[in-house]
């Protein structure tokens, strides 16, 4: 028997019927891709702002003070606990009161003049966000405040100060593409996108495909003459269909709720997508063909989920990881995506720096569906 | 009834044990997860790939690129002659950062003048923001060093509690073991009731003598079981492979882990009687564990959340429960330091497991 459009239209309508009448389903799926979207990128933060901090100031100086300042200052620390006693500092973090303590020495002021002052920054080893902020913002503050301390006493000394203004001799300036405010979340949204679609893709195609056997249902489609890539076909393009929606209402939200500009071109966008999300879809079809209950799909679909979350790159950077981890990501098709989703999005690049990666994609999706339909057995047991 | 329950967790075990894929995927699963993710996570900046454009091709800008390099924050790439190269490395995404310097850079050293232009990717993770700062230390310690100006004037100490060395794994090991007890837990529990719906024999189980108490503990006790294994694996394995310590006591801290156990527990059995399908609980489900994830402290600061997303956050037993694992196992500190966090553990897990349980009551009947 020939494959059939004619067919695949009625079975395509039959489909949309049956997810149509499921209101809740399609409340669920949509509902779910808004939550998550809007979780994912007001969470995705990682830096700590106005951490709370105990400080032990036993000099009480205007140099102590100063310094406190430009801690506070810099808007990591909040000097939210005066202590008596070093003791008492650690035990304030021990309590967590607090996720820093300072504790300056006596004599800061006279030690700072002659270029020994020297303080001690205890951070909480158990919250690994504070102590990476924490960490990097205590040095550079204390860095820049050794600096002003360093250029006093060579001005005061009477030498000719280093420029005319007392400045460093290199200026380094930064300038971030892409994102000159460093907001995190516009590197978060075009990645997360990609990640919801891609849990939405895996997880519903594969469900889908199981549910006619749990049910029961496969027995009446076997006797009817439908063919197998037809009732896979006829499955997947309303799954495509909601997922593009989804798609279209993730990338509304980012642009203008989140006031992330699109900076490429949204028809290339729109294509790579699409291919994207056939991966995913394939990637279903082939987890179904493993699976004997909704609960086996799920349980497979949910390791691709977490694989997308940790090691495509979403999140922790790709650069460095061992070879085995980074083989493993490499089978996630979220992986390939968020640099097409980051270069389109943010960067505005075409196609002639991501044909790799829509390369890789292409191939892909071919290998998973044919594997897929290999294995798709249209019988009952 | 002691018999009762018995014979029925018996039976629910047996069903458990009938898919094996699944299973294994409940078990084992985690276990390797865990290894994988502890070797693939760094969260440090080191060897990060970057550009240079050197016009300057002087002892100064060598030198001055030296301190990169030697910092092991940063892997030299590739060397373009103009700025035009710098960004398209960045564009294509070889490199996360590049370094412009001008041909005059070593006559503008000498003068005191000089100026570097450092080109950042924006569009990549968090680790290449942080790593733009790290970058900015760098400068400043070489420029430091060629004006004779002392950074010592200062001296900083910094000291991290519990964890000197910044292993990584000992941040993820305790909270990746917490949230498998809670999500494993949670979508085991949350399959339970939907799944008798659906195949039709609950109404076999209903029309037994079979109190709701009973069948609700007969659902949850082998749950609890695979959940508990999960994570004693996955402490042991962070121990004895990856030498995480555990400091604190193991009695107080089993104790507090069953009480959490037993929120999620509820929250499942809240979730499998709201479904009406496994789909729809599987749904609910894997929204709760990502809700989690990004909400309670795991991925993320919680006290660095929008005030409504914190509110959500500290309506999670994970929230106050992390705290109690990093307490436990890398603070080594007791009850007397943790009671505000376990009191609002408790509060929170008897609210939801009574609700949990008062919906499946509701469902039974």
């Amino acid at each position: 028997m020939e494959f059939s459009f004619q067919r695949l239209g009625a079975l395509v309508r039959k489909e949309t019927i049956q997810i149509l009448r499921d209101r809740r389903f399609i409340l669920l799926f949509l509902g779910l891709t808004f939550v998550q979207l809007f979780v994912y990128s007001y969470s995705a933060s990682r830096t700590v702002y106005h951490m709370p901090m105990a400080v032990v100031d036993q000099s009480r100086d205007a140099t102590s003070r100063a310094f406190i300042q430009a801690l506070v200052n810099s808007q990591y620390f909040d000097d939210t606990l005066y202590l008596g006693s070093p003791a008492q500092a650690y035990q304030a973090i021990d309590r967590s009161q607090v996720k820093a303590s300072l504790i300056i020495p006596p004599g800061f002021a006279a030690n700072a003049r002659a270029g020994l002052a020297s303080f001690l920054i205890l951070l909480d080893g158990s919250d690994q966000f504070a102590v990476s902020s924490g960490y990097s913002a205590a040095g550079l503050v204390a860095q820049s405040f050794g600096l002003q301390l360093s250029a006093e006493s060579v001005i005061r000394s009477g030498a000719v100060p280093p420029a005319a203004n007392g400045s460093l001799p290199i200026n380094l300036s930064t300038d971030i593409l892409y994102n000159p405010d460093l907001n995190d979340r516009w590197f978060v949204i075009p990645g997360i996108i990609g990640m919801i679609l891609q849990t939405l893709a895996v997880e519903q195609a594969a469900i889908f495909l199981v549910r006619d056997r749990e049910w029961g249902t496969l027995e009446q489609i076997l006797a009817s003459p439908v063919r197998q890539l037809e009732l896979i076909l006829s499955k997947l393009i309303p799954l495509a269909v909601l997922c593009l929606l989804a798609l279209g209402m993730c990338m509304g939200l980012g642009i203008f709720w989140f006031g992330v500009p699109f900076q490429g071109n949204l028809f290339l966008f729109f294509w790579l997508a699409l291919l994207f999300i056939s991966s995913c879809l394939g990637l279903g079809v082939l987890i179904s063909t493993r699976a004997h209950t909704q609960f086996e799909a799920e349980a497979s679909a949910m390791i691709f989920m977490l694989f997308g979350l940790l090691l495509s790159g979403l999140f922790y950077p790709r650069v460095g990881m061992p070879l085995v981890p980074r083989l493993i990501g490499d089978l996630v098709p979220l992986t390939y995506f968020i640099q097409i989703s980051r270069g389109i999005y943010l960067k505005g690049i075409g196609m002639n720096f991501l044909w790799s990666d829509a390369l890789i994609l292409v191939i892909y999706t071919l290998v998973v569906v044919l594997v897929a339909s290999r294995r798709f057995k249209m019988r009952l047991d | 009834m002691l018999r009762r329950l018995w014979a029925l967790t018996q039976k629910e075990f047996i069903q458990l044990l009938r898919f094996p894929l699944a299973m294994i995927g409940f078990t084992v699963g985690p276990a390797l997860e865990l290894i994988l993710f502890a070797v693939a996570i760094h969260s440090g900046v080191s060897h990060l790939p970057m550009v240079v454009s050197d016009q300057s091709q002087s002892a100064a800008s060598q030198a001055y690129i030296g301190a990169f390099t030697n910092s092991g924050s940063f892997d030299i790439l590739a060397a373009y002659p103009d700025q035009a190269g710098v960004v398209r490395a960045i564009d294509s995404g070889q490199a996360s950062l590049g370094l412009v310097i001008p041909a005059n850079f070593a006559d503008q050293v000498s003068q005191g003048d000089a100026s570097v232009l450092m080109l950042v990717d924006g569009s990549n993770s968090f680790v290449t923001q942080s790593a733009s700062a790290s970058a900015a230390a760098i400068s400043q310690q070489f420029a430091a060093g060629l004006a004779h100006m002392s950074l010592g004037a200062l001296d900083a100490h910094i000291q991290i509690l519990y964890n000197p060395d910044l292993q990584d794994l000992w941040f993820l090991v305790p909270a990746f073991g917490a949230f498998l007890l809670y999500g494993i837990a949670l979508k085991l529990t949350a399959f339970s009731i939907v799944r008798e719906r659906e195949s039709g024999t609950i109404e076999a189980l209903l029309v037994t003598p079979i109190q709701p108490i009973e069948l609700m503990l007969a659902k949850m006790i082998p749950n609890l079981c695979i959940a508990i294994l999960d994570m004693v694996l996955t402490f042991s394995i962070g121990m004895l492979i990856f030498g995480v310590p555990f400091r604190g006591s193991l009695l107080l801290f089993s104790v507090l882990a069953c009480l959490f156990a037993v929120g999620s527990l509820g929250l499942g059995l809240a979730i499998s009687s709201i479904s009406q399908s496994q789909v729809q609980a599987n749904q609910l489900a894997t929204l709760m564990n990502i809700a989690v994830m990004f909400l309670s402290g795991f991925m993320f600061p919680v006290y660095g959340l929008p005030a409504l997303l914190r509110l959500l956050g500290y309506s999670m037993p994970m929230t106050f429960f992390l705290p109690i694992v990093n307490g436990i196992i890398t603070k080594g500190i007791g009850i007397q330091d943790l009671w505000p966090s376990v009191l609002s553990l408790a509060a929170l897990t008897v609210a939801i497991f009574f609700i949990g349980a008062q919906l499946f009551r509701q469902k039974l009947d």
